[in-house]
């Protein structure tokens, strides 16, 4: 990562803008407090917490620069669905989606987005169009799937 | 280009975000 998204420099923008930003050491043959603390089996393991460091976003494996900015921007969401601020949390999740749509982040972030659009509405059609837009541009995404049931609801 | 301003210490970490009021992005990493 030192040599690829981090010397980007919109990903040190934005984790110096957005974010606390924190590198913690892994040593396997002598696990440190925070290794156990957070169940840390391999790295990169990355950990989106809120200020309070309660953690709402976990992903684990190298990512290039536009899959780890999308990360980011759907940790930042997770942490207003998390705590039922549906309204605030839409935005978030949208700038995602428009920002990075071919992100591996990007169906889940479609799918909450919707959630969120239900939760602060409860209009049902929220549900539905988020389904047919996780139909159209994630077909294959398990995402999609999970979004199967509300193919039923009429517009 | 700035440089990423990264902590080194998770409590030092929240530290900062509980003043500024951001989230944390935390990096598990090996040097291997």
């Amino acid at each position: 990562m030192n040599t690829g998204p981090y010397s980007e420099p919109t990903v040190a923008d934005f984790l110096n803008g957005q974010f606390v930003p924190v590198r913690t050491e892994v040593f396997w043959d002598n696990p440190t407090d925070p290794m156990r603390r957070f169940g840390i089996q391999w790295t990169p393991t990355f950990l989106v917490h809120d200020p309070e460091g309660a953690e709402h976003h976990r992903f684990v494996g190298y990512v290039p620069t536009d899959d780890l900015l999308a990360h980011l921007g759907l940790g930042r969401a997770k942490i207003l669905y998390d705590t039922g601020r549906h309204g605030e949390a839409i935005p978030l999740f949208e700038a995602v989606l428009s920002r990075h749509p071919a992100a591996g982040a990007a169906p889940e972030a479609a799918f909450l987005r919707g959630v969120s659009g239900f939760k602060s509405t409860h209009d049902p059609k929220e549900l539905r169009k988020t389904h047919d837009l996780l139909v159209a541009r994630y077909p294959d995404s398990e995402w999609a799937r999970r979004a199967e049931p509300y193919s039923a609801i009429p517009l | 280009m700035q440089a990423i301003r990264w902590e080194t210490d998770f409590v030092s970490a929240l530290g900062k975000a509980k003043v500024s009021g951001l989230p944390i992005f935390q990096d598990f990493w090996f040097d291997g």
